[in-house]
């Protein structure tokens, strides 16, 4: 008698199971912890919920486990992996249901970074400078010769604008982030005895509602520009600031190891810091561009920091 | 522990370090190491007009350093014995308490600690526990933010004899708190630190919910908590009570607090799985309700006292449900949260029980030990020829044999316990084990296997397990193969390598060797001993070529009999496999090897006189009882 063999099917909380790091998937107990750490649900989408996207996993939720934000929205950020009491590494479960998620069909509904090829040289800076591997070069074909460009895979981009900032060619945009957006931002008229300044703030250092409010409250002097990451800031937007007359820049990001793109504060603050020093090579004084961390548990901070700037800056009018 | 400290029958040494632990059940010696006090005990009365002119504030370890003690101090005011202690790397040597203390002289700052040795017949381990540390938890900004504060802290605030005298205070600005919030398993149910439940938290937020309640009914008090286990008898009512009262329950873990820097209030942000949404709560105070971790020197305690530790350094007892009071080691106890998180009526319990124990032990003259102790061939043992071996002493799970370099290995019969594994480790077959002796032992495989051998099954089998396995098939009346012939030994521990080459070398169609899991051993650490060598085995036999499945290692627990069956039945099925004469071939073509393997066995004199040397050894063990004179 012949055999006949089933066709193995495996289920989804299995798939899941299989990736990397999923076998933590059934240590979780619902506690929490991971939800009311995340910044996305604190400030995108208040549905946003990790814990419960385990749970429909663990309870084969297919369907429904792709069409939940939580799958699209996490950066792997890993906040929540440090606090997670069972160490689930909840990112790599996400990412493992994102995955299967592209491979039945479905495509990411974020904004994403665009290319425009005309200004792209193939020099794959990008490449190098993304946190998610999501550009990538490719070869095309331009009036009848080969010529290499940039291509963001739109499903992997998380939109921090880390590659918009290391583009020498200025090639990539961001909608509502690129050059020809914030630059018409960088402008104060100045006057003489009150020192102006320009504010970088990475949109996920914010952490209360009061701090929120208290930047809408500033005089016409100080410029507060909201960034989605600190990556984003490129030294040219700094140079761009002092040039045209304004005293001071000041960039917030993260704490190292609260960035919200894995590494774009960290890009920024040597991209910030080196500036600073190099201006002092070049005779400007050292201290009107800075970059400052605010952590997780640093409420009413960023008042304080923005106040020292603007003494000190005060300080540098007066002597010169 | 004043009653205690009366009692004609008790002795309490305070301020006194267990040194060394020697001997056995009923004959241990003890040194102990008391430290000087600088007060001499039988003076000193307890007046304190010593504290009072001593100069000196020092924190108070027992008020959680929330209030100062003088560098002439007593804990507490309840202290047993009643007796000050001078603070040597604070006091300055003023010398204004021997003034103080006048015509008593009580004062002695030439006092030295005293080494002694003291008799025991059965010691009782009692050490308790430590209280987590939770400011490595950073989210929670303990030692950050003034105002959290962990729950023996909070446990001093409102206690009456405290340092506020019960009245409950914020640290940062001694006002009233009227939001506090109390966060359960704080570094328990954390595999970053704890993993286990702490057992009586949850319990004990509620208790302190209930009296700050009580204290002040107006207090808007709230218990985060991830579930709420309240098993004891009474527990879930007062669960109940404390819902009645107003108290609020927050079912999510906070994962962060963050401190408002002008008023120092605190918000926690945590998820209220009951509402499906992420929350944020002002309080004034909060408390953490910190895990029950090992004390830091529980590594000290147990070489001093040879006991083994579970995994996370609490005391290992015999049997997690059968025997939790005893240690492996005959005549040591464990009473109360040194063996494990325990709550107060528990830790009664235990230590009641712990007394009952050892006093079985104080009021017997005789002592029953486990009748297949081990013995060692003195003229056979090469540790006496003054080289080095200790490999007996290296597979004991009770440190019974003591092995020193010039003399032979030396069992101590009341540790022993009778595995066996000594003896099947031994290289020079110098130690044997009553009731299992390799004579005993191989006659009883030549009896089994004489004839047609190479159709049978052999099995060795562990007392406590497999053989209990092996009885539950019988009992169930599983179908397995009529070919199997078991022999039992007492631990996977005793099986000899020489035993399973003895099998093959007389034909064997298969041998198995089976014991318990590794966590349900009846000997600690015994069937690790038998596990290390059968995976040697399983290798020296790939080597030799012999057909793989011919040697099985199997664990078979006593409820597996369903598993024995199989296992039993799978072997038959190698062996129906394999032609008769080729079996038969294999084992001729390797009984040399095998021979060259357990060629010791058979220079042994008298090994194989089953009779002989069984009264030999009995007049071996008469004389050493006779000797020792009824130890």
């Amino acid at each position: 008698m012949e055999e006949h063999k089933a066709p193995v099917t495996q289920s989804f909380a299995d798939q899941v199971r299989a990736a990397p790091g999923g076998d933590h998937l059934d240590l979780c107990f619902s506690c929490g912890t991971c939800v009311s750490k995340c910044l996305i649900q604190q400030k995108k989408e208040p549905e946003y919920n990790p814990r419960r996207l385990l749970r429909m996993v663990m309870m084969d939720m297919r369907e429904e486990t792709y069409q939940s934000p939580t799958t699209w929205l996490c950066s792997a950020c890993d906040l929540c992996y440090p606090a997670c009491p069972q160490e689930i590494h909840i990112s790599s479960l996400i990412g493992a249901v994102k995955t299967l998620a592209l491979e039945a069909g479905y495509s990411s509904p974020l904004e994403t970074v665009s290319v425009d090829e005309s200004l792209c040289s193939g020099c794959a800076i990008c490449v190098m400078s993304c946190p998610y591997g999501a550009p990538h070069l490719i070869n095309k074909e331009v009036n009848g010769e080969m010529d290499r460009f940039s291509e963001v895979d739109a499903n992997l981009c998380m939109g921090c604008g880390v590659c918009v900032a290391a583009c020498p060619m200025g090639a990539i945009a961001r909608p509502g982030v690129a050059n020809a957006d914030i630059l018409p931002q960088v402008k104060i008229k100045s006057k003489k005895d009150v020192p102006s300044l320009v504010v970088f703030i990475c949109d996920w250092s914010l952490r209360s509602v009061e701090d929120e409010a208290l930047l809408e409250s500033y005089p016409t002097n100080v410029r507060v520009i909201h960034i989605p990451c600190s990556g984003r800031i490129d030294p040219q937007l700094a140079l761009y600031a002092l040039s045209s007359g304004i005293d001071g820049v000041l960039v917030f990001g993260c704490q190292p190891g609260e960035c919200h793109y894995k590494r774009g504060t960290y890009v920024s603050e040597c991209k910030i810091s080196l500036l600073d020093k190099m201006l002092g090579q070049m005779e400007v004084n050292e201290g009107r561009v800075r970059f400052v961390r605010i952590g997780t548990q640093d409420w009413g901070r960023v008042r304080n920091e923005i106040d020292q700037m603007l003494k000190d800056l005060a300080m540098i009018k007066e002597v010169h | 522990m004043v009653d205690a400290a009366r009692h004609p029958k008790i002795t309490i040494k305070t301020y006194t370090n267990v040194e060394r632990v020697e001997g056995y059940v009923g004959n241990f010696k003890v040194q102990l190491r008391e430290k000087a006090r600088f007060v001499k005990r039988e003076r000193c009365n307890g007046c304190g007009e010593c504290v009072k002119v001593c100069p000196i504030d020092i924190p108070n370890y027992f008020e959680m350093n929330l209030a100062p003690h003088k560098a002439i101090y007593i804990p507490m005011s309840q202290s047993v014995p009643l007796t000050y202690t001078i603070d040597m790397d604070a006091c300055i040597h003023c010398y204004k308490c021997v003034e103080a203390c006048g015509a008593l002289e009580a004062i002695d700052f030439s006092q030295e600690e005293k080494v002694t040795w003291e008799d025991i017949g059965s010691i009782i381990v009692a050490t308790g526990f430590n209280h987590f540390d939770p400011s490595p938890m950073t989210e929670y900004g303990y030692g950050k933010f003034p105002n959290v504060i962990t729950a023996m802290e909070m446990e001093r605030l409102n206690n009456s004899a405290g340092p506020t005298t019960g009245n409950l205070m914020r640290p940062s600005d001694s006002r009233n708190p009227n939001r506090v919030a109390i966060i359960n398993c704080v570094g328990s149910r954390d595999k970053r630190f704890n993993p286990w439940c702490s057992n009586f938290c949850c319990m004990y937020a509620l208790k302190n919910a209930v009296l700050l309640k009580q204290m002040n009914p107006e207090i808007d008090l709230t218990i985060y908590y991830m579930d709420i286990r309240t098993p004891g008898k009474g527990y879930e009512e007062f669960y109940d009570r404390a819902r009645e009262m107003g108290i609020h329950f927050i079912q999510g873990r906070p994962s962060l607090i963050t401190e408002d820097a002008e008023t120092h209030n605190l918000h926690i942000h945590s998820e209220d799985i009951g509402l499906g949404k992420v929350v944020e709560h002002e309080y004034d105070m909060v408390m953490l309700n910190q895990a029950g971790v090992p004390q830091p020197d529980v590594d000290t305690v147990s070489s001093v006292l040879n006991i083994t530790q579970s995994p996370g350094g609490w005391f290992m007892e015999y049997h997690p449900k059968l025997r939790p009071i005893d240690t492996p080691t005959d005549g040591i106890f464990l009473a109360g949260a040194c063996q494990g998180l325990k709550d107060i009526p528990a830790s009664v319990a235990s230590g009641s029980a712990a007394a009952s124990r050892s006093s079985r032990i104080l009021h017997s003259d005789e002592w029953e030990i486990e009748p297949s102790v081990a013995l060692v061939w003195v003229d056979r043992c090469i540790s006496a020829q003054g080289k080095q071996c200790g490999l007996c002493a290296k597979a004991c799970p009770y440190n019974a044999i003591n092995v020193e370099v010039g003399t032979a290995a030396e069992v101590i019969p009341a540790k022993c316990h009778g595995c066996g594994g000594c003896v099947a480790e031994c290289p020079h077959n110098a130690i044997t084990q009553k009731h299992f002796t390799d004579a005993q032992v191989l006659a009883q495989i030549r009896a089994l296997l004489a004839e047609n051998p190479e159709e049978k099954i052999f099995a060795f089998r562990c007392h406590w397990c497999s053989y209990g396995g092996a009885d539950l098939a019988g009992t169930s009346h599983f179908d397995y193969s009529a070919n199997e012939r078991g022999i039992r030994v007492m631990c996977s521990a005793r099986m000899d390598s020489d035993f399973i080459y003895e099998a093959f070398r007389l034909g064997a169609g298969a041998v198995l060797f089976s014991g318990c899991h590794p966590q349900d051993c009846h000997y600690i650490t015994g069937q690790r001993v038998g596990a290390t060598r059968a995976e040697r085995l399983l290798k020296t036999f790939e080597k030799m070529g012999m057909t793989p499945g011919r040697f099985r290692v199997e664990w078979i627990s006593a409820a597996e009999g369903d598993k024995y069956a199989r296992v039993i039945n799978d072997m038959q099925k190698v062996i129906d496999s394999i032609p008769r004469e080729q079996l038969m071939k294999e084992i001729d073509t390797l009984r040399p090897q095998m021979e060259q393997r357990s060629r010791r066995m058979y220079e042994t004199p008298q090994i194989n006189d089953a009779v002989t040397y069984s009264d030999k050894l009995t007049a071996i063990l008469t004389h050493k009882e006779g000797q020792d004179g009824g130890a």
